[in-house]
Parts: C-alpha cells; sequence; structure tokens
C-alpha cells in the first residue's frame, strides 16, 4: 500500500516538470503515444504516480526511458499537462535518484551549482596551464592523460556504482527473478539501443532526428576513440588525421542543428529546454569545433602562437568529462540503454 | 347492436368514419380499404372511407366539408394512438362546428398493425372490432363543454427559503396577494447557512437580506414565521388554509438594548441547531447575528426553571403568549419546502465513531466560523478528504438519485479553502465528478491548484481508519490500476446529499399531492408539467422536488409562479369535463365513493331533503375510482359511462366477416397510385426538394430542409406508392439516386 504525498509534484516540477496537475487522466496521452504498448503503457500512469508523488513506484519503473519524447502527447493533451515533458523530468529526478554522490539532483535543480562546477574547472585548467608554464607540448601531453584517466575513473567510481543501483531500483527491490541465461542473452537489446536507438524509429515523423542521433552518436564515439586510442593530435598518420577531421566536424555541424531546433522552438520536445540540455548540446557543439580548430591549427603550424585555443579545448573536455559526463543529460544515454536492457530481462523473465 | 331502451335519446345517426393508411405503416397488414367499404354498411355510419394519411393538411379539410356538408353528428378516426392525434381530431371537429366530445380516435396502428406484422389477417379483424366498438362508444358521446370555475387572486408559498422567498416576490409584482409561510423563526432556509455559493462566491446571508427587503417593500405580501399548516380544505380558486403561529415571547414593545441584553444574560445555553451543534446558543438566540426577522425567539421549554432570570427581564420577555391560530382563502399554492441534508449513519464512514469526520454541510458552517485558521476541535486542519456521493446514488439505499449540487459545492469549497486560509491540501474521492455546465470551470481551477483526485466505485468503497494518531483513507483508486492507496487527512467531510424535508409526508396529506419513488414531491411530467402537481392549484418549487442548485431552485420556483399567476389573472379557471357525476335519484348516499376518492372530491349535501354524493368539480380528476364501487350505480365519468363502455365491449364481440384477400407485393405497387392531393404534407416537400433529374438522398435533404431520418422514411414510402422510382448509385457508390415519376 502507498501513501499519497502531493508535495512530490513541488519537488518533480525543480526538474523541470510543467504543470501536470492539470491532468484529469483521460488518457489521450497513452492512446496517441507510438510506443506505449498494453502490456507496458504510459504516460498517463507515470503522470498519475507523479501526481500522487508514489516515489517507489516511479522508482522502480523503466518506463521514464521508453519514451523518446516526440512530444505527441504534449500536442494531444485537452489540458496542456505536457505529458511529455513530464516523462523528460522523471528522466532527470531517475538519474538524480540512481548517482550516489547526488550531485546529479543538485546541479538540475540549481543552475548556480552547475555554474559555479563550470567556473571552478575553469580556474582549475588555468592554474594548471600557470603550473606547467603554459608549455603547449606538456599542456597536450596531460591532456591526453587526462582523457583516459578520467574516462576509467568515472566509469570505476560513478557509473558502475550508479548502474548497480539502479539495476537494484528496478530488477531487485520488485523481486524480478531474472535468471543468468536471461542476463547473456538479451544483452544484444543494450547494445542495440546505445548505438541505435532502434525503438525510437517507432515514433511518429521521426527518421531525420533518429538519422541525425545516429550520425553524431557515431560522430561523437570516434572522436573519443580517435582521441584517446589514435592519439589524433599527435598522430602522423593521413588517415587517422582525415578522419579526426570528419568525426569532429560531423559532431559540431550536427549539433549546430541541435542547437538550432532547441532556439526556434517548433517541435514540441524542443520547448521546455533546461539549463541541462542547453550545457549538452552546446558543450558538444564547441567540444567537436575546439577539438577541429586545434588539429587545424596544428597542421597549419601556428598553434605555438595561439595557445589559448588548446587552453579552451581543454577547459571544455574537463568541463564535459567531470560534469555534464557524470551528472548531465550524457548519462542518458547511458542509463536508457541500460534501461532497455532490464526492461528486455522484465520480459523474458515473466 | 344491442341498445338499452334508456339510452337511445344519446344516439347519434350520422356518424363519419375514417381509417388511415399511414402511408403503409397500417395498410400494409390491416386491409384498410376493405374495412372501409365494410363500415360503409353499418347502421348510422353516413361516411367511410380509407384515407392515405387522416393527419395530412389536405385530409383535414376534407373532413371539415364532409362534417359540414353531410351534417355529421360524430366522427371516428381509425388511425395511431391518440397520444399523438387525439388534440389534432378534436381540433378538426371544433373547427368544422362539431362538438369535440363526439370524437373518438381508434388506435389500429400501435395496437393492429405494429404488433401483429406477423397476421395481417388477425390484425384486421382485431381492427374491425376496434373499429366497431369506436362507433359504438362515439353514438352514444354526449357534447360536454369545459367547466369554468372562479378563483381567488390570493397565492399561499410555502416554506421562505431562496425559492420561496423569490417567488412570493414574483407573484406580488403580478398583482396578487401573497402569504409566505415559514416554519422556522427566522427566513432564508438553507442559503443562510452557506458562507458562499458557486458560482458567484455570494454570502448566501447577503441574499437572503436582499430578498427580506423586498418583501418588506411588497404590501401585497404577508410573511408569518414559526407558522405551520394545520388543515387544508376547499380546491383550486378557493383553497382554504388553517395555520397556527407560535409566538417568540418577546414583547413586541420592548426597547431593542433591553432585548439584547436578555440575550447576552440568558443563563441556558444549547447546541446551535444552525451551526449543526459545532457552537452553543443561548435559549434567546437568533440563527445568526444578521438573522431576519431582526427580532429574537425564546425557547420557552428552557427557561421555566430560571424564574429569577425571567422575572428580571418581565418587560422584555413575554412569556404568556400563545399560539394563533389563522385562516385564510387562497386560490392557488406553491410548495417550496427545501430539503434536508441527509444524515450519515452512525459509523458511516466514521462519522461519530472517528474524532475528525464531518459532512459538507457542518464543514461550510466551520468555514463561516474560522476566519483565520481552520481549527476543528482543538486541532488545526492542514489537509481535507472529501468522500463524495455519501446518501446519494446508493445501491443498496434509498436514495438512488445523484443530488446535483454537491461535486460543485464540495468543489466550491476546497477553492474557497485555499484562498481562505494557506497551504491547504485537499483530496478529492469521487465517483463521478458532475460539474455540468459552466460549473466545469470551478472543475479546472481545483485540479490547476493542486487538488487531487481520487475514483472509487460503489463496490469498493473508501474506509476510513485510525492510525496511531492520524485518521486515514483507504481507497482503491480506479485512476491508479485499482491499486490501494493511503490519504492521510487532518479533516475527513463526507459530501452528503439531499433528501426531502423530515415533514413532507405531512406537506403531502395535507394537499393531496403525490411523493414520487425519491419520495420528493412529484411533478406531473418532468419534461411538459415540470411544476405541476395531479391537484389542480398546487404546484412546487425548489428542491421539495428534487435536488436542485439554487439556480435551478428559483427557475423551477419562478416557473411555478408564472403558472399561478396565469392561472388566476382572469379570475376564471377552465378546467376538462371529463369529471365524475352522480345520479341524484338513484343516490341513496352510502358513502362508499367518498371512502375511495384520494382527491375528497366526493362530498356529502342535501338536496330537497335527500341525502346524496356530490361531486367537487374543481378537484375531481375523472379518475374513476368511485365508478365500480357505487352499489346503485349512481356515479359515473363523462365519457366513460356504462353505456358507452357496455356498448364498446358489444361491438367488438360481435362476429367479423372480411374477404380474404392474397397479398401481393408487385400487385400493392401496381395498385397504390395516389392521387397528389391525398399526398401527406411532408411528400410535397420532398418532391419540391427534388430537381427534375435523379438526387441522392443528401442532395434532397438539403433541398427541402426536412430532417435526414423522415426523408429516407418517407422516399421508401414513396418509392412503394410509385411516386419516385430509384435511378442507380452515385459515383462515390454511396447513395441511390430517386427520381420522380
Amino acid at each position: 500500500m502507498s501513501r499519497v504525498n502531493p508535495e512530490f509534484a513541488t519537488e518533480l516540477k525543480k526538474y523541470g516538470a510543467s504543470d501536470f496537475s492539470a491532468c484529469f487522466n483521460c488518457g489521450n496521452c497513452t492512446a496517441t503515444c507510438a510506443l506505449s504498448t498494453t502490456d507496458s503503457s504510459f504516460p498517463r500512469e507515470m503522470i498519475r504516480y507523479s501526481t500522487l508523488g508514489l516515489e517507489d513506484e516511479i522508482k522502480a519503473s523503466l518506463k521514464p526511458w521508453q519514451c523518446y519524447y516526440c512530444g505527441e502527447c504534449s500536442s494531444e493533451c485537452p489540458r496542456q499537462a505536457e505529458p511529455g515533458e513530464l516523462m523528460m523530468s522523471l528522466r532527470r529526478w531517475l538519474t538524480a535518484k540512481y548517482d550516489w554522490t547526488g550531485l546529479s539532483g543538485l546541479m538540475y535543480k540549481s543552475l548556480p551549482a552547475s555554474i559555479t562546477a563550470f567556473v571552478l574547472t575553469f580556474i582549475g585548467v588555468l592554474a594548471f596551464a600557470f603550473q606547467s608554464d603554459f608549455d603547449l607540448e606538456h599542456m597536450m601531453h596531460v591532456g591526453h592523460l587526462f582523457e583516459s584517466i578520467a574516462i576509467a575513473s568515472i566509469m570505476v567510481v560513478i557509473f558502475v556504482p550508479n548502474i548497480i543501483r539502479m539495476w537494484y531500483f528496478t530488477i531487485l527491490e520488485p523481486k524480478t527473478k531474472v535468471s543468468f541465461k536471461n542476463y547473456v542473452s538479451s544483452i544484444g537489446e543494450f547494445f542495440v539501443t546505445m548505438f541505435v536507438q532502434k525503438r525510437s524509429l517507432d515514433c511518429e515523423d521521426n527518421r531525420f532526428r533518429w538519422f541525425e542521433h545516429f550520425i553524431l552518436v557515431l560522430g561523437y564515439l570516434s572522436l573519443l576513440f580517435t582521441t584517446v586510442f589514435m592519439d589524433w593530435f599527435s598522430s602522423q598518420y593521413t588517415f587517422v588525421i582525415v578522419f579526426g577531421y570528419v568525426v569532429s566536424a560531423i559532431v559540431f555541424v550536427v549539433t549546430i542543428d541541435f542547437v538550432n531546433s532547441r532556439m526556434k522552438k517548433k517541435k514540441v520536445m524542443n520547448q521546455h529546454s533546461q539549463p541541462s540540455d542547453w550545457f549538452f548540446v552546446i558543450w558538444l557543439f564547441l567540444m567537436g569545433l575546439t577539438a577541429f580548430m586545434t588539429r587545424l591549427f596544428i597542421d597549419l603550424d601556428i598553434l605555438e602562437m595561439n595557445k589559448w585555443l588548446y587552453i579552451l579545448h581543454f577547459t571544455i573536455l574537463v568541463q564535459w568529462a567531470l560534469i555534464i559526463v557524470p551528472f548531465g543529460k550524457w548519462t542518458h544515454f547511458l542509463y536508457r540503454s541500460f534501461a532497455m536492457y532490464f526492461a528486455k530481462l522484465k520480459e523474458v523473465s515473466k | 347492436m344491442v341498445l338499452d331502451s334508456n339510452s337511445l335519446k344519446y344516439m347519434k345517426e350520422r356518424i363519419g368514419v375514417y381509417i388511415c393508411h399511414c402511408g403503409g405503416n397500417i395498410s400494409d397488414y390491416v386491409d384498410v380499404e376493405e374495412l372501409g367499404k365494410m363500415f360503409h354498411k353499418e347502421e348510422n355510419v353516413i361516411i367511410s372511407k380509407d384515407v392515405m394519411f387522416a393527419c395530412a393538411d389536405s385530409n383535414q379539410k376534407d373532413m371539415v366539408k364532409d362534417i359540414q356538408e353531410n351534417n355529421l353528428d360524430a366522427i371516428v378516426v381509425c388511425s395511431c394512438s391518440p397520444k399523438l392525434h387525439l388534440h389534432t381530431f378534436k381540433n378538426v371537429a371544433s373547427r368544422a362546428g362539431l362538438n369535440p366530445s363526439n370524437y373518438v380516435q381508434v388506435n389500429i396502428r400501435e395496437q393492429c398493425s405494429w404488433p401483429h406484422s406477423d397476421r395481417p389477417r388477425e390484425a384486421t379483424v382485431k381492427a374491425a372490432g376496434l373499429i366497431r366498438a369506436g362507433i359504438n362508444r362515439v353514438s352514444f358521446s354526449e357534447s360536454l363543454e369545459n367547466i369554468e370555475l372562479s378563483v381567488k387572486k390570493t397565492a399561499l408559498v410555502v416554506g421562505a427559503g431562496v425559492a420561496g422567498m423569490k417567488a412570493a416576490i414574483e407573484l406580488a409584482k403580478s398583482g396578487n396577494e401573497v402569504y409566505l409561510l415559514e416554519k422556522d423563526y427566522f427566513v432564508g432556509g438553507r442559503i443562510a447557512q452557506k458562507d458562499s455559493l458557486f458560482m458567484s462566491g455570494q454570502k448566501g446571508k447577503d441574499i437572503v437580506a436582499s430578498l427580506y427587503e423586498e418583501i418588506r417593500k411588497q404590501p401585497n405580501i404577508t410573511l408569518f414565521t414559526g407558522a405551520t399548516i394545520e388543515k387544508v380544505s376547499g380546491s383550486l380558486g378557493n383553497f382554504h388554509i388553517d395555520i397556527k403561529v407560535k409566538p417568540r415571547f418577546i414583547n413586541g414593545k420592548a426597547d431593542k438594548q433591553a432585548v439584547k441584553r436578555a440575550m447576552e444574560e440568558c443563563p441556558v445555553s444549547v447546541d446551535d441547531a444552525f451551526n449543526m451543534g459545532l457552537t452553543k446558543r443561548k435559549a434567546i438566540y437568533k440563527n445568526y447575528p444578521e438573522a431576519l426577522p431582526d427580532v429574537p425567539v425564546v425557547e420557552a421549554g428552557l427557561l421555566k426553571d430560571e424564574t429569577d432570570f425571567v422575572a428580571k427581564f418581565a418587560s422584555t420577555l413575554n412569556m404568556n403568549e400563545q399560539d394563533e391560530t389563522l385562516s385564510f382563502i387562497v386560490g392557488s399554492v406553491l410548495i417550496t419546502t427545501g430539503f434536508d441534508n441527509y444524515q450519515p449513519k452512525e459509523g458511516e464512514f466514521g462519522y461519530k465513531t472517528i474524532d475528525n469526520v464531518v459532512t459538507l454541510p457542518e464543514l461550510n458552517r466551520l468555514i463561516e466560523l474560522c476566519p483565520e485558521k481552520l481549527v476543528y476541535k482543538g486541532k488545526q486542519i492542514k489537509t481535507v478528504a472529501f468522500i463524495y456521493c455519501v446518501g446519494s446514488r446508493q445501491k443498496k439505499g434509498d436514495n438512488k438519485y445523484c443530488s446535483r449540487q454537491c461535486c460543485t459545492s464540495t468543489i466550491h469549497t476546497s477553492l474557497q479553502l485555499k484562498e481562505k486560509y494557506e497551504k491547504i491540501q485537499t483530496y478529492h474521492v469521487y465517483r463521478d465528478i458532475r460539474t455540468y455546465g459552466k460549473q466545469e470551470i470551478l472543475y479546472a481551477q481545483s485540479s490547476k491548484q493542486g487538488d487531487l483526485y481520487f475514483k472509487y466505485e460503489d463496490k469498493e468503497l473508501p474506509l476510513v481508519e485510525l492510525d496511531g494518531k492520524s485518521t486515514i483513507l483507504k481507497v482503491k483508486d480506479y485512476l491508479t490500476s485499482k491499486q490501494e492507496l493511503e490519504i492521510e487527512a487532518d479533516l475527513v467531510v463526507l459530501v452528503t446529499g439531499m433528501v426531502p424535508r423530515e415533514d413532507s409526508t405531512h406537506i403531502s396529506e395535507l394537499f393531496k399531492i403525490p411523493i414520487g419513488r425519491d419520495k420528493f414531491f412529484n411533478e406531473i411530467h418532468p419534461k411538459l408539467k415540470p411544476v405541476e402537481t395531479v391537484i389542480k392549484g398546487v404546484y412546487i418549487g425548489g428542491t421539495c422536488q428534487g435536488p436542485k442548485n439554487v439556480s435551478e431552485s428559483v427557475q423551477s420556483s419562478l416557473a411555478g409562479a408564472s403558472k399561478i399567476t396565469a392561472l388566476l389573472k382572469s379570475g376564471t379557471v377552465s378546467v376538462d369535463p371529463i369529471i365524475a357525476r352522480v345520479n341524484a335519484d338513484a343516490c341513496t348516499w352510502c358513502g362508499k365513493c367518498a371512502e375511495v376518492c384520494d382527491y375528497t372530491a366526493i362530498k356529502e349535501v342535501e338536496v330537497d331533503g335527500k341525502r346524496i354524493a356530490a361531486v367537487n368539480t374543481a378537484v375531481c380528476t375523472g379518475c374513476g375510482m368511485c365508478a365500480p364501487v357505487c352499489p346503485v350505480n349512481a356515479i359515473e365519468i363523462a365519457q366513460y359511462t356504462d353505456h358507452e363502455i357496455e356498448s364498446m365491449i358489444d361491438g367488438f364481440m360481435q362476429e367479423v366477416q372480411i374477404r380474404e384477400k392474397e397479398v401481393n407485393p408487385e400487385e400493392v405497387q401496381e395498385e397504390g397510385k395516389v392521387g397528389m392531393k391525398e399526398y401527406p404534407q411532408v411528400w410535397k416537400e420532398i418532391l419540391a426538394g427534388m430537381t427534375e433529374e435523379k438526387n441522392t438522398i443528401p442532395q434532397i435533404i438539403a433541398n427541402s430542409k426536412i430532417a435526414g431520418e423522415l426523408v429516407t422514411f418517407h422516399l421508401m414510402t414513396m418509392n412503394r406508392y410509385g411516386v419516385v422510382v430509384p435511378a442507380g448509385m452515385d459515383a462515390k457508390e454511396e447513395y441511390f439516386y430517386y427520381k420522380k415519376k
């Protein structure tokens, strides 16, 4: 039996949810949703849980991750309760719940906290630059090292415990019995979601957006691979150099369109941008652009005269790796993939 | 035809009989042509013919002509139910100068062709029997005139709530003298107990005060408070009313300040019924400080032992006042006695067994009594849970009805709570929200302000339980996949419905007005006679008739007031002549007829030294209860005399010989040629809407502006009679084309 808690709505609104209390449970949102099925129906159910503040039910649910925010529900809602935005906010709230450090929640709820984090990291990079006497070679060496260390440590310290928590909330606590065989056989779902996002193709009129997103993911992962493992900035191989140019260009060109649609607000999903959404797209854009420019300056042999560019790139990189990836919107990429995997587990273990 | 020799003087000798095809509705199964020929040979029947549509304008004109040219003294139309066309043909008779009582309608559609469509021959035989019965009946028909009664231009309004007060004012403005009766010592009724009324948020007391002010300005209104009706006799136009007025025990000449002092110093206190026991009041009291009339009342019984106090205020209090009995005559009565709040049984959702469970009317009083913080039994209230439909829409109980106003009233209260006291969370545990019409806006506001709604079903009622110090409401919420949810609430409010006034049976007995299955007073017809009762001259308005909100109450009481004004305006009224009448020679006054009369219309009178029964023509409804109980057959109902009924039975029993005819649909089409003159009006209109080319049904509907289903229906019949023919499908294969033939 669950106790009703109307305070929860106030809490959830801090994560960006708009006026979902206006909902009168007609169910148009669920009816119109292309992804909702009889077995797993949303978003009405999640709205109901949110209005009543049934936190345990929400925490155990994977449904917020099953939504790709096409916005159809919000346009059909007769009460302007913005169900699509509520699902988005629930994803933010869930991210905060999974995160054992509590920093995710802090940054989602408070813009000053996020800005402070960005400023502090900037000061840190500047201090490091001073300390290394603006020695470009040293800085680039440390920068490259930072990437590998940051990836490894964030994975171990933040993501692994958080994924375990997510697994505990959604599989273990609701007492879903999953056999080892199922854990193995369902893993395909995880990779398909992570790389292809096949499910979002079922959303209405989503082919172009899906393609953009697909290209961006490939571009982003390739850029990561090129810089970390192929050491793009120091590489002498023409193929690696050209490949780096292509993938970094993909990242910043595609993100231009993403930033643009958030500014134009034509689609429902772009109408309620939160600071975390802006940080994500802008930093991704800056990352692609500064990486591209840095390599260009290396090839033109003018980076030595323009050290500021690398410092800028490094700052963006540090902020991306220490703020946006572990505590910001980047996590959606990870949690959604796991959510689909867990959902599959629940389905096969019925 | 078997005739009683006494009744020969009644016989009609020139009867016209019209048998209707109803465009095939009747003639497809009943052989109307054969019947037409058959009754032509009947004794005293001058005209007998079958017609395509008896109700068609052209036929009505022909009938008038027939009656006048052939000097007919009675007519029979054999067509559909009298509910449909009795008045149509009575009017035809009137237009032709024939008394409408000399008209009889025989129903051969609902009673023959439709129910016996599988056995056309038997249907025809039955129709023949019914028609013969009709002819026999009409041959004994008498010419009757409506009864004219003189009435007094005075009205009695029972109950000075918002409905009664408003109606009294309107009646007075329309030139009637009005007696306004209130059982309580103060006017206003239930709305005085409401601090805020939806949708305007107006205070009930303010409305009461302004109506009272208007009443005082009307010299035609006499208001009695503390008054009850003791006896009612008489009838429409002349009701004799006896009332009893209880005293206030306050000296009329006493100084106002002294009265105030007496109120303050009064040593006896009791539970305040007006505040539903939430507060105490003195034995000298007013319902609320501004209550009107502005004179307090002494509850004399409570001051019996307080001799010192009474002695001290001897000049102010007048403890020797006695009940006063008054009588007056009124022409018409409007009953606006209102409703009682449903009182939950002990233990119903924790009422009276759990401390913080109250009803909505109690909460409404509480809100008015708490200006700053909402406090109940010393505890500040921050969360309120409403349980809807308590005492309404009961599956097991008697109250099957919805009380109409409680959903909106609750939501209005919830809005009021948030406005008056900050940070109050409300929970609404409902079955269905019925905030109809404009009231829907309130629901939108409520959900916007964050009120939470939970839906329960009658089979799984919510439970109110104590959990340590807090009260928990457990509800299986249909909006959360029937999950059982717990709601913690500082105050649980039972949204109680409306029930009839406790003493409504007494009122019903006094005025002889019927009570419905819901125990509220019953109108004659919910749509067509919504404020009329079966007692002529007695009207009902407001919630004594059934649950209503304030606007609806006033609407219905004003409708009653208008009916009364129209009724009394001319000083006379005309009533239907179909009533009981007594044969003074035969009657020996045994009183049996008076015993069975539900309306006390029969009284004993003495005529030329003989005691006989007399019928009060204004009161009699012609129900017919008296006629069969008379041992000497001295009482009968006009138009339903023994001669008429017996002759009908005889007519129906007579053997019918009908020439059998093969029914062949193709033949029908060939034979069924009708002339333009005989077409019913609707056929003419359809034809006018058709062009010379082929037309689809939607085109015809658009051109003729006749309802679609009528066009479809009539085109089928017109096709059968060769008036139109189908001419293939349209390009989209959706509709048939029809063409004029």
